[in-house]
């Protein structure tokens, strides 16, 4: 079932992996070497792509997540497997619309409720998935170029502003490399190369699994080449300070400078923070209706309902921004996490290597199970 | 129409006369001729039209002229015989058609055709007479040009399917006639070409006409919003055009125009949302100042839709995004104004579209008065009253402006409709609302379809030869490849290679 095209699971991919992960410090605490952080976790993040989540697919490339873990581990564990997804693909919609929230109260709206706000982040979000799989990709699609366009401004102003002082990269690696790597393992996988793992979900509508493979590999270089790219830009232009500040990109923005002319360009971070995180939040959204809709045999557009009023209360449940940033960036980087982008697929490709498709036990768990 | 009409012709003329009389309600524009010979009796023939629908002249010269000539001999002959040599060599009509039913009769009467009946033959023969007064072709009003043709189609449906034809001279045009409407029985033709149009959208369009089953179709609108893909949408998913080269230019890509009798405007599909930025004479000009006017156009799109909102949201929550100097002449402006933005804009807005339905409903002689009217009392009063800023009518006129930019009417009404939700939202949500509008937008224009293509092609999904013809315009020469997905993709070469035009050709490898 071919229902997109590879350059929109490429824009898609993209879109994705960018998320709002641009305007942040990722590998923080490494410091001015945070760039060597983002390059570890860029590595191993592909490493897991490459040898983990694509192997899945290409095993079974016309089956999800959920179809799998059912064919492969029967009714019961495979329900149980399920279901933790459904919960991960939830709790990860529900950060970011927490956290696009917070941002917008803090940036534009300050006396505004969050429970407004997030009600209407969640009719837009539903709106999308209302529409469907195709609809949601064909959006990234025409979003995709925009996007770009707007980072390229963006960086070459920047630029153009005589904000960079490359000397702020500089001593590379002082400490050594044992502070990089803590800091990047495993927080800068799972926040943003391992959550790839998400699209388990979608790639079995993109078609024939070569092209997958290839515009899946594309679009993630391209996205850790721009991610890579604002690393280098903030530490460069904010030096020591860039690990304190909340939006590290928009204090930048907020400095540039070009004649008298160009200036005061925050709406157009405001925007590409707007488009990245609400492709993410959407995307995991849809991945949450679909599986919980595949896990039910319900009908797809039932789910979104419920899935919809748990991703709401789930985001009102946060007592503060603060709380919000210390459960995920503290814990649930470092322990949680890692189960679901590295351990259960590592599994998952264990398993299906082990139990070849065709013994008598599995074809009853494939009768049971996806009929 | 009664059961009573399903019935044959009896053969008995004043039987049969008096059964079309009769079912017509004895309409005062009815003409029934009857033709007796030379010998007093019983008359020999009957000449049966409505003399508003039929061109008289013609009745008189082809019709009765040699129809009475030959009256004595017709007499002589039997029923058979004399119906048969009137069919074939009496009448000097094109088009005669055998008519057997009464309805078939009465509905011949109405099309404009003058029946003929013979005296003891249960049949007639309609000949096709239609007349009376239409338009001439003008130009056009709506979709004006600077450059390019200047005709347009007219209300009659005969003229605007050969001003079309008239520029596809190709015998594998094909002209469809269909009837709609129960008791309009209006006239409509689909037309495209056999090799360039999609099979599917052709069968598609064909079956979406035959299920309409409305009393009256007086004008295309009609037949649009009941053809059309999605109904809860501002945006148009068929476009509509009165000038015949537009049309034409959409039939060769693939496109299929309908013609509905009693209107100049031609509907086309299946549509793109880009088609609707693009002019006819985007491709007489040069190739450079198109693109530059299509991309310009975009623009003007945009700022009709989202200005308003835009101004409100930045000077009611996020001040400081405007430069200083800016934000002080904006703040001096609106110190002495009572009410807040949004109010102040909404009450502009609906000022300027009160004016603009003035300027089409008034009498023509007293636009000048409302110019007037507009420009001084509600543009320099109200600013020198205190009402209004004189920012927000610099916005809301620039904004005014940039929707009679876009060359589609139907395209300008979306925006112009979306400008006011956009501006509740900016009014209430600021940035964060526009953006939340815009979003659902999007979402919105990649979920529609036209005639199964989507709406956004060839953005999402990306056609990349499609490109070439969006904001941009290449030179013909370019265009080597009919548009994707609207044309068959069997025909999709539409010119040789090598057309580049250069003083010494070079030789083709």
């Amino acid at each position: 079932m071919q229902v997109t095209s590879r350059y929109q699971l490429a824009a898609a991919v993209f879109l994705f992996q960018l998320g709002s992960s641009p305007m942040f410090l990722l590998a923080g605490p490494a410091g001015r070497d945070a760039w060597i952080g983002v390059l570890i976790g860029f590595a191993a993040g592909l490493l897991l792509l490459v040898a983990v989540m694509l192997p899945i697919h290409r095993i079974e490339p016309e089956m999800n997540l959920i179809e799998v873990s059912r064919r492969y581990f029967g009714p019961w564990f495979g329900s149980l497997l399920s279901f933790s997804y459904v919960l991960y693909f939830i709790y990860q919609a529900v950060r970011n619309f927490r956290e696009f929230s917070d941002w917008v109260i803090l940036y534009l709206l300050p006396s505004t409720p969050l429970l407004f706000i997030l009600a209407v982040l969640m009719f837009i979000s539903s709106y999308a998935v209302w529409h469907g799989v195709e609809v949601f990709f064909r959006l990234t699609e025409l979003l995709c170029p925009w996007i770009v366009l707007m980072y390229a401004a963006l960086f070459a102003s920047i630029l153009a502003s005589h904000l960079i002082h490359p000397e702020l990269l500089e001593p590379v690696l002082e400490h050594g490399i044992r502070p990089v790597v803590a800091a990047a393992l495993p927080e800068v996988i799972s926040f943003p190369f391992g959550e790839m793992v998400l699209f388990l979900m979608f790639w079995k509508f993109a078609g024939a699994s070569h092209r997958v493979s290839r515009a899946t590999l594309l679009a993630y270089l391209s996205a850790a080449t721009l991610l890579f790219a604002a690393n280098v830009l903030i530490v460069s232009v904010l030096g020591p300070f860039a690990d304190v500040s909340v939006i590290p990109l928009m204090q930048i923005t907020s400095m540039v400078q070009i004649g008298e002319a160009i200036e005061r360009l925050d709406p157009v971070v405001l925007l590409l923070l707007f488009v990245g995180v609400f492709i993410k939040q959407t995307a995991y959204f849809m991945a949450a209706v679909l599986s919980l809709s595949e896990l039910l045999r319900i009908r797809f557009r039932f789910a979104i309902g419920p899935v919809g009023v748990m991703i709401y209360l789930g985001a009102l449940a946060f007592r503060s921004y603060m709380q919000q940033v210390r459960i995920g960036f503290k814990l649930n980087v470092v322990y949680h996490f890692p189960i679901f982008q590295i351990a259960l697929p590592i599994l998952i490709l264990a398993v299906m290597l082990i139990r070849s498709p065709g013994t008598p036990k599995i074809r009853r768990a494939d009768d049971g199970g996806i009929r | 129409m009664t059961a009573e009409t399903e019935r044959a012709l009896t053969g008995h003329l004043a039987e049969d006369v008096e059964a079309v009389v009769r079912e017509l309600g004895d309409s005062c524009d009815l003409v029934v001729r009857e033709l007796t010979g030379k010998e007093e009796g019983e008359p020999e023939a009957a000449v049966v039209y409505m003399k508003t629908m039929v061109d008289e002249e013609t009745v008189m010269r082809s019709i009765l002229d040699p129809l009475m000539d030959e009256l004595d001999r017709l007499g002589m002959e039997e029923p058979g015989d004399a119906f048969r040599r009137v069919h074939k060599d009496i009448l000097r009509i094109g088009t005669v058609n055998e008519r057997t039913k009464l309805n078939e009769v009465l509905c011949s009467i109405l099309d404009g055709d003058t029946v003929v009946l013979i005296a003891g033959k249960a049949g007639a023969l309609a000949a096709s007479t239609i007349g009376g007064e239409s338009r001439a072709v003008e130009e056009p009003t709506s979709q004006t040009v600077t450059r390019g043709p200047k005709e347009s189609f007219t209300e009659n449906l005969q003229t605007n399917v050969s001003l079309v034809r008239r520029r596809i001279r190709s015998p594998l045009l094909r002209v469809e006639a269909f009837k709609l409407g129960r008791h309009t029985q209006t006239n409509a033709c689909m037309i495209y070409m056999q090799n360039i149009a999609q099979p599917k959208v052709v069968q598609e369009f064909r079956q979406r006409l035959g299920k309409i089953d409305v009393d009256s179709i007086l004008d295309s609108g009609y037949v649009e919003e009941l053809i059309q893909d999605a109904t809860w949408t501002s945006f148009p998913t068929l476009q509509n055009t009165e000038r015949p080269d537009a049309a034409c230019g959409a039939v060769m890509e693939g496109k299929v125009l309908l013609i509905v009798d009693g209107t100049p405007f031609a509907l086309l599909a299946p549509v793109t949302f880009i088609s609707f930025f693009q002019s006819s004479e985007d491709y007489y000009q040069r190739y450079d100042i198109s693109t530059f006017l299509r991309i310009l156009r975009f623009c003007a799109f945009f700022i009709s839709m989202f200005l308003p909102s835009l101004y409100i949201a930045i000077t009611t929550f996020h001040q400081e995004m405007l430069p200083t100097p800016l934000l002080i002449s904006l703040a001096a402006q609106r110190e002495g104004v009572p009410f807040p933005a949004i109010l102040e804009a909404l009450l502009m807005e609906i000022t300027f579209e009160v004016l603009r339905e003035a300027g089409v409903r008034m009498p023509r002689v007293i636009g000048p008065a409302i110019s007037i009217v507009g420009a001084l009392v509600l543009g320099q009063a109200a600013v020198q009253a205190g009402l209004v800023s004189a920012a927000m009518i610099i916005v809301v006129s620039f904004t005014a402006i940039s929707n009679f930019v876009i060359p589609a009417l139907n395209m300008a009404i979306a925006a112009r409709l979306l400008r006011f939700g956009m501006m509740i939202l900016g009014g209430t949500l600021g940035l964060f609302g526009i953006m939340s509008g815009m979003m659902i937008l999007l979402i919105h224009l990649v979920s529609l379809r036209s005639f199964g293509i989507s709406y956004m092609t060839p953005f999402s999904p990306i056609v990349w030869p499609n490109l070439k013809d969006t904001l941009v315009r290449v030179p013909w020469w370019l265009m080597k490849k009919r548009p994707a997905l609207i044309s068959n993709p069997r025909q999709a070469v539409r010119n040789a290679s090598g057309q580049r035009p250069s003083p010494r050709r070079k030789k083709r490898p």
